[in-house]
């Protein structure tokens, strides 16, 4: 059954500043789909929107969740959430002061995962070892790149169909950013999620999307139909491959 | 001047003070320790506690423990709808912190002013088989109106600390108040999370309200005595940690117990405050904090 993502000529912002301007993006079942764009050009703004997080003031936003369409207006995180949605958010926003299981604990918080939560534990740990061996230690008090890990089994936890990661690769070290890049491709796979992953960094973002878009300023500049196309882009080239 | 068996006496004392203590501080643990809502009107919620208790055993005779119990769910809407306000007047628009306090405040003295009109300044009492009566353990007399408090004390934190640690709900409320956007990330609406964890917190109030008659009589301002115990405990126990804060009200129940047995009684919050002083200064998320 398909799941999907769909985003038509959205717009937000906040206040009154309008920061998307008529944003289309579509994610289809099983893909892995990359949102390309430097600081300040809208990705997360758009992950926002997804996880209703932030209203979007116009356009269309709307799921496919085993084939049913689920419009997005007007929902609250905790309702996407429900839906079988999971945000690997900017930033990790663990719960610093509970354990790392505890964190993973609460990833299973919504009804649909907690019956699978001993298997997904298991998975977790066994797909980061780390995490179990530091289980009982506080999630603020491990390495960046640790806490990224946690980050992404947390919200695999939920047993999501959708998965978001927002910007995955900040403040890592390059064999972190590989390694949890990596991760999420393995996991994506094992879970058969449909992925959209907003990312600044390309080498990396490629290495496990299908295709990608490339957002400047608040609007949709490019849309490779696979990851060659977007490298050959000539802004591709010029931001991010330096070339 | 210094007996072994006064030792004793004292420390045994202290614990069962100590126990009730718990169940004082555990309420404003679960909303100041966890939830970040500095409820300092809470010793107030105890005392209304107490005279509900006093009023339906005075009129109708009815168990001073079953009374606090039975009030539990009225106590619980009732803190529902204070943070119902709270939220909306305050919290939503960030300005909880200092406004947030006067409220909480207000509330204090507003419960404590009606009690007055309602009852009057006299001390009052409630009437229990227990009460009054000792049991013997060798040489050492154990009173039931200290026993039982501290039964009832260590109950209700089993029971928090089951419910925090073992529920996702309960996890849900540790976290809450770190990252609510984090919470919503988990499926979970935050403000309905602190909105029960703060009615739990409240229901609580009149248990202990319960004890505290138990234990002596009561009048409407005593809450003053207890508010900077009560903080006391709750900070030295570590914030939001149910297990710390019991372990905390026995360290200063026993402190209080030798510091009046030994010294004087007159001294014994001054140790208290020392207690929390020196911790403070050594460890400053509590005795028992994360």
């Amino acid at each position: 059954m398909a799941n999907r993502i769909v985003v038509k000529n959205l717009e937000a912002g906040y206040g009154s500043v309008q920061v998307l301007h008529g944003v289309s993006v579509e994610v289809n079942d099983g893909e892995t789909v990359v949102l390309l764009g430097t600081n300040g050009n809208g990705k997360s703004t758009l992950i926002k929107c997804i996880m209703g997080i932030l209203p979007h003031t116009g356009g269309e936003l709307y799921l496919e969740i085993d084939g049913e369409r689920v419009d997005l207006a007007g929902k609250a995180p905790e309702e996407i959430v429900n839906l079988g949605v999971a945000l690997v958010p900017e930033g990790r926003r663990l719960f610093p002061m509970l354990t790392v299981e505890e964190n993973l604990l609460l990833g299973a918080y919504r009804p649909d995962a907690r019956k699978d939560i001993d298997r997904n534990l298991a998975f977790c740990f066994e797909a980061f070892p780390i995490l179990e061996e530091r289980k009982h230690q506080l999630a603020g008090s491990m390495s960046g790149g640790e806490q990224q890990m946690l980050a992404v089994a947390r919200a695999l936890m939920s047993a999501p169909r959708i998965l978001l990661v927002d910007e995955p690769s900040v403040g890592l070290a390059p064999i972190f950013v590989s390694r949890v890049i990596q991760k999420i491709q393995e996991l994506k796979e094992k879970y058969n999620l449909t992925v959209l992953m907003a990312e600044q960094n390309f080498n990396q973002a490629v290495k496990i999307a299908d295709r990608g878009y490339i957002i400047v300023h608040g609007q949709i500049e490019f849309e490779g139909k696979d990851t060659d196309e977007l490298r050959e882009n000539e802004m591709v080239k010029k931001f991010y491959l330096g070339v | 001047m210094f007996s072994f068996e006064l030792f004793i006496n004292a420390l045994v004392a202290g614990l069962l003070l100590g126990g009730f203590y718990a169940a004082f501080s555990l309420g404003l643990s679960l909303s100041f320790g966890l939830l970040d809502v500095v409820n300092i009107a809470h010793p107030a919620f105890i005392i209304f506690g107490s005279y509900l208790t006093f009023y339906v055993n005075e009129n109708f005779g009815v168990d001073p423990i079953l009374a606090g119990l039975l009030f539990a769910v009225p106590f619980y809407f009732l803190g529902v709808a204070v943070y119902r306000i709270y939220y909306n007047v305050f919290e939503k628009t960030g300005a909880e912190s200092l406004r947030g306090l006067v409220f909480f405040f207000g509330i204090f003295f507003l419960i404590e002013v009606l009690l007055i009109i309602t009852f009057g300044v006299d001390y009052r009492l409630v009437r229990a088989p227990y009460i009054g009566k000792t049991f013997h353990i060798g040489s050492l007399g154990v009173a039931w109106r200290l026993f039982v408090p501290f039964l009832v004390g260590t109950a209700l934190t089993i029971g928090l600390y089951q419910f925090l640690s073992k529920t996702f709900f309960g996890k849900a409320v540790m976290g809450v108040a770190q990252d609510s956007l984090a919470v919503r990330l988990m499926g979970a609406d935050p403000i309905r999370i602190k909105t029960i964890a703060f009615g739990i917190g409240i229901a609580t109030a009149t248990l202990a309200g319960s004890l505290l008659i138990i234990i002596g009589p009561v009048e409407p301002a005593i809450g003053r005595e207890y508010i900077g115990r009560v903080f006391a405990i709750t900070v030295l126990g570590g914030l939001g940690s149910m297990s710390g804060v019991f372990l905390a009200a026995l360290i200063i129940g026993v402190a209080e117990s030798f510091t009046a047995s030994f010294i004087g009684p007159s001294w014994a919050l001054a140790v208290s405050f020392g207690i929390l002083l020196i911790c403070l200064a050594v460890r400053p998320a509590g005795l028992f904090g994360r």
